[in-house]
């Protein structure tokens, strides 16, 4: 480990979320699948909440039983009560529901939204266009956000396998919505001359030719429809995605990535960490759930060599040495996997610097009730003025 | 109910919750499929260079390299895959350059989104299907390390989801046939992995129902990350019917340690939160047996500084067990 990166984890371990809870107005848990992203984002909602902030933790996929203790039992974009936690709200993201709001709200009729809505491509490019899940979390965020009915809103990302997708998710809508084959759908004449535009003409130029022999024809019938009939809203969702992106870039707002122990995870958190860093975006620190914590202080100085001799000392007595040895190979155990999450940690924060750095011990239970999360606050936010953030 | 026909099928899609070392599970049957005489390919479909990585070995690209003795790897990626299927079905190599390296990919792959799946999955048929001169299978076994289930479950569904919106052209037909090969349980198992936890169990739950409806045949769970018991029956007695930090500390001086009453303490709670992880993961494990009718492997957890070939090894050997 170089200096600076010491020098750089070992300040981020003195800070904690305290002061984004306690400050933002929009926090973002983001990270590989996994790794306890609902959780986190629920326990952070919580703390808010206790602050006396007017709280709403929004999630996308959350454990069942983490679902049913915040009072969550559908997907269906309504805002619930969390009853053991006031001012506390939760709720779960409906895709599609969202997706539709959002064509309702940029089409310039009934008419036009409807055909856009019963369109067979609409239908799958909101089920599942890469990034639209992203999107939509983005819009029912902003939405909440322009709502003003909340002083926290708290949201996790879709477990998508590349957490990179979040950010990117507008602008690639955005990108593919106006981008350059799509002009020539729509846009007579932008192909060479040709008169583009209309469903007979799609044979024409190569990329139509090689197009349509990976899809089939009638796909790009109904591309063309489907484009036809969206003329004109493209300014809206742009206009909407910048709002979004700059809402997030702002000091009201907060990233926190999360990770386990684990070396993939960890390599996403760090592509994430450099992104936020590299789009000015606003990191406020780097969780790592489920680590195995260092041997305490009275164990510090056992070694895996000392502790496995004398445990050969011990495995052939009666059932206290044995007892005795299998507590010495638990130990040394414990002192390796710590010592490769430690090296996966450092690896991971090599030249990145994660503000805050929080690492939640495994704990003896899944969390899946208000006490569960109630642990995890207390590693997220810790009291002590002295961790708060700079 | 015994898992022995693990490597039976030469196809092994490899899946299940984000997290649960799917990848890991992956490599370990490659390197068992090899260890057991199976000439293997293992094969990378998101890009990641989590193998190279892992056998600390060049980059992997669309070129099938024989990284050990008897297995090979690739990493597969739509637009190498869609220039191969232009060639193959139209011998149509000017066409593939002109479209690959534009945002045509892109484009035809967003246009209907089951494509990109078909691709892949296409390469991957191309591979199980691959005869030598000779007449027989070029390869013994492939395994996939796939995306989650709720994608290959997705996929499955898709000849409805992709030929909803490609009712012509010869992705359809393809599609078709790649949904064949995955529903033929004498050629493809899927392959679930989890872990005994509260999420990864309810969702292998879930899998197994989705998967099932679907007509896929399964394969045995694998079970990652087991931690095994450290104290035998009457060790763990002796703990836990009060083991007094004085006394155990005492014994720990006897065995040459001299290490005090706090850190006899200390190891004494090491040895409950040990006891309280296992009484979960055994909770689960019934969950696991009483709701999903498969048979199980269980790989252990591997301690160690590193993680790296060498503990797939150990993996693998589970695996090896297994099937012989």
């Amino acid at each position: 480990m170089t200096r600076r990166t010491a020098d750089v984890l070992a300040a981020a371990r003195k800070h904690d979320l305290a002061a984004a809870v306690a400050t933002k107005h929009v926090i973002v848990c983001t990270g590989a699948g996994g790794v306890g992203k609902t959780t986190a984002a629920a326990a952070l909602a919580l703390a808010a909440a206790r602050q006396g902030r007017r709280t709403i933790v929004l999630t996308i996929d959350p454990a069942r039983r983490l679902a049913q203790s915040l009072g969550l039992r559908s997907l269906d974009n309504t805002p619930r009560p969390v009853k053991a936690v006031p001012g506390l709200d939760a709720m779960m993201l409906d895709m599609k529901r969202t997706f539709d709001e959002v064509i309702d709200r940029h089409a310039s009729d009934r008419r036009r939204a409807e055909a856009i809505k019963s369109n067979r491509f609409y239908r799958q490019l909101s089920n599942s266009l890469a990034g639209t899940q992203e999107y939509m979390a983005m819009e029912k965020l902003y939405d909440l956000h322009a709502g003003g009915a909340y002083d926290c809103i708290v949201i996790d990302t879709p477990p998508t396998r590349n957490a990179l997708d979040f950010l990117d998710a507008p602008k690639r809508l955005t990108d593919f919505l106006e981008g350059r084959f799509l002009k020539m759908f729509l846009s007579p004449g932008l192909a060479a001359g040709r008169t583009v535009g209309r469903v007979a003409a799609f044979g024409t130029g190569i990329f139509m030719k090689a197009a349509s022999r990976i899809t089939g024809a009638g796909v790009l019938g109904d591309l063309a429809e489907f484009f036809q009939s969206m003329e004109g809203m493209y300014e809206g969702f742009k206009n909407r995605a910048q709002s979004v992106y700059r809402l997030l870039q702002s000091h009201d707002s907060a990233f926190v990535v999360v990770a386990s122990p684990e070396t993939p995870a960890l390599r996403e958190a760090r592509y994430f960490l450099q992104r936020l860093a590299q789009d000015g975006m606003p990191t406020a620190g780097l969780v790592v759930n489920r680590t195995t914590p260092p041997a305490p202080e009275a164990l510090a100085h056992l070694t895996r060599p000392r502790a496995e001799a004398a445990a050969r000392r011990l495995a052939d007595g009666g059932p206290e040495h044995r007892a005795a040895a299998a507590l010495l190979e638990l130990h040394a155990d414990r002192v390796d996997v710590h010592r490769r999450e430690q090296r996966a940690v450092i690896a991971a924060l090599h030249n990145v610097n994660p503000r805050a750095l929080i690492e939640v011990p495994l704990m003896g239970s899944d969390v899946h009730d208000i006490a569960g999360l109630d642990a995890i606050e207390a590693y997220l936010v810790a009291s002590e003025p002295s961790r708060s953030a700079p | 109910m015994d898992p022995s026909n693990l490597l039976d099928p030469r196809l092994l899609i490899v899946t299940g919750k984000g997290g649960v070392g799917k990848s890991t599970v992956a490599a370990a049957l490659a390197v068992a499929g090899a260890r057991t005489g199976r000439r293997t390919c293992l094969v990378e479909v998101e890009g990641r260079q989590t193998f190279s990585r892992l056998f600390d070995t060049s980059a992997w690209d669309f070129t099938e390299r024989e990284f050990r003795p008897g297995i090979f790897g690739l990493s597969i990626d739509p637009e190498a895959s869609l220039v191969e299927y232009l060639d193959m079905f139209y011998g149509a190599r000017r066409l593939s350059k002109l479209v690959v390296g534009s945002t045509a990919v892109e484009f035809a792959t967003t246009a209907a989104p089951g494509i990109k799946d078909v691709l892949l999955i296409g390469k991957v048929k191309e591979m199980e299907r691959r005869r030598d001169g000779d007449g027989r299978f070029h390869y013994d076994l492939v395994v996939v390390d796939a995306p989650p289930t709720g994608r290959i479950v997705n996929f499955l569904r898709a000849p409805d989801a992709t030929t909803e919106m490609v009712n012509v052209g010869p992705i359809r037909s393809q599609a078709q046939s790649l949904v064949d090969m995955l529903l033929d349980g004498r050629r493809t198992h899927l392959q679930l992995v989890t872990l005994l936890e509260e999420m990864p169990v309810q969702e292998t739950v879930d899998s197994v129902a989705a998967l099932r409806g679907l007509g896929v045949t399964l394969g045995p769970v694998v079970v990652n990350r087991v931690l095994t018991e450290r104290f035998d029956a009457e060790g763990r007695k002796a703990l836990t019917d009060d083991l007094e930090p004085a006394e155990l500390a005492a014994l720990l001086t006897d065995a040459g340690l001299d290490v005090g009453e706090d850190a006899a303490a200390a190891l004494g709670q090491l040895g409950y939160s040990h006891l309280s992880r296992l009484g979960l993961q055994e909770r689960m494990r019934d969950e696991l047996r009483r709701r999903v009718t498969l048979p199980t492997i269980e790989l252990p957890y591997v301690y160690g500084a590193e993680f790296g070939a060498d503990a797939v090894g150990v993996l693998a050997r589970k695996f090896e067990e297994a099937v012989t």
